[in-house]
């Protein structure tokens, strides 16, 4: 697969670094998942954790604690339950990592003539809304301005717009800048996963069309 | 003990105490990771806002999930401290989301977040004995101000506003300073390879 676009390297380091939100994270876990490159520097973002850890200011630890957590070295570690195979709506979509899929996921709802949403439940409290959006083949999108924060990552098929096309594993942030009139490619419909953070006002392609419909 | 620490001092010390660990279960090898990183851990946690006690708790959890997750750990990725590094990080992740939320009994796995697929990570460009030592060249060779915004964007949510607030900044300066260092250390880390 090849991909073309990918988040910014800013959002990479708050995945990295654990400071994304949690539905900022579902979509870029989304494009990792099809992405060597970024997972390689993610992997690399590690390691300037390790370093910031390193260098952080020690700060002293309780008189007890080494003996606390020494007694609990020949206990038997406390059983977590395995994480579940996904089996639910989600458990055949392409290009979803594997707790992605385990996401609890609403019905498909109709938005606009050839185009269909169904919402994701995070996986913790988010200021983002995250969503599949489905696409028709060839459709066109009436251009209008954005005002949030889109992150979408295309799963199946693709959709183009300003000059460049978006296939399988791409990355689009819609960062409120512009018109972008959006086309839909003619080889399939188009599957995206979608997060829109921030702002409430969302006028963007998913947001003004998906407004009505999720609660806010 | 003083002579202990000073000649534990890189890396590849620390990878070999949790090799010994994975292999031989070594006591004395989880002491010297304790003694070195407890404190450490407690310190991030303590700049990520945390309180003492709860940063306290996470430190002796990180420690003690060392030492059970010991053979999980490659010891050719030359990353101990980014290996801990990411079991702190995933613990403290966990620990925000049920303060923010206690009814998330049986979420979903932080670790599985960052579980992408079976590849092994990281590859085999990253997975140099000298990676860390280099990172840490590249990192300190950014300008302060870089250097910083990347620090605070390891331990803030939503950093950009929080970062401003800190550093008494516009939100678009941090913006375009945390899209710079970004940058850079990305041109600077794929030197690595």
């Amino acid at each position: 697969m090849t991909i073309s676009h990918h988040p910014a390297d800013a959002m990479l380091l708050a995945y990295a670094g654990g400071t994304l939100d949690a539905g900022a994270h579902v979509a870029l876990a989304t494009h990792m998942a099809s992405c060597r490159q970024c997972r390689d520097f993610a992997a690399r973002l590690e390691f300037v954790g390790g370093d910031l850890l390193d260098a952080a200011p020690a700060a002293a630890m309780d008189a007890g604690a080494f003996g606390k957590v020494s007694a609990l070295l020949d206990e038997p570690e406390p059983a977590r339950p395995a994480s579940p195979q996904p089996t639910g709506a989600l458990a055949d979509v392409p290009g979803l990592p594997p707790y992605v899929r385990r996401l609890e996921a609403g019905k498909w709802r109709w938005i606009a003539p050839g185009l269909h949403l169904q919402p994701l439940t995070p996986p913790a409290a988010s200021t983002a809304r995250v969503f599949l959006l489905r696409a028709r083949a060839g459709m066109r999108l009436v251009p209008h301005g954005h005002s949030g924060l889109e992150l979408t990552c295309v799963l199946k098929g693709s959709f183009s717009h300003d000059g460049a096309r978006f296939a399988a594993g791409d990355f689009d942030c819609g960062d409120g800048e512009g018109d972008h009139a959006i086309a839909i490619g003619d080889e399939s419909e188009c599957l995206c996963l979608v997060a829109l953070t921030g702002e409430l006002q969302l006028r963007g392609l998913a947001g003004r069309l998906v407004q009505p419909f999720i609660a806010i | 003990m003083p002579e202990r620490k000073s000649t534990l001092r890189d890396a590849s010390d620390w990878t070999a105490q949790i090799v010994a660990i994975a292999s031989n279960r070594d006591k004395v090898a989880f002491a010297r990771l304790f003694d070195h990183f407890a404190p450490r851990v407690k310190g991030y946690m303590r700049r990520s806002g945390m309180d003492d006690a709860q940063a306290e708790e996470l430190a002796q959890e990180a420690l003690l999930r060392v030492w059970r997750k010991a053979e999980s750990f490659d010891p050719h990725s030359g990353g101990a401290s980014a290996w801990i590094f990411t079991i702190a990080r995933n613990l403290r992740i966990d620990a925000l989301r049920r303060a923010r939320n206690a009814a998330t009994e049986g979420a979903s796995d932080i670790d599985d977040e960052y579980l992408l697929d079976d590849a092994p990570l990281p590859d085999a460009a990253v997975a140099q004995s000298q990676t860390g030592e280099r990172v840490r060249r590249a990192l300190a060779s950014l300008p302060k101000e870089q250097q910083r915004v990347i620090e605070l964007s390891y331990y803030h949510e939503e950093a950009h506003g929080r970062i401003a607030e800190l550093l008494g900044i516009p939100l678009g300066t941090v913006k375009s300073r945390l899209r710079l260092a970004a940058a850079r250390l990305r041109q600077l880390l794929e030197e690595l390879q």
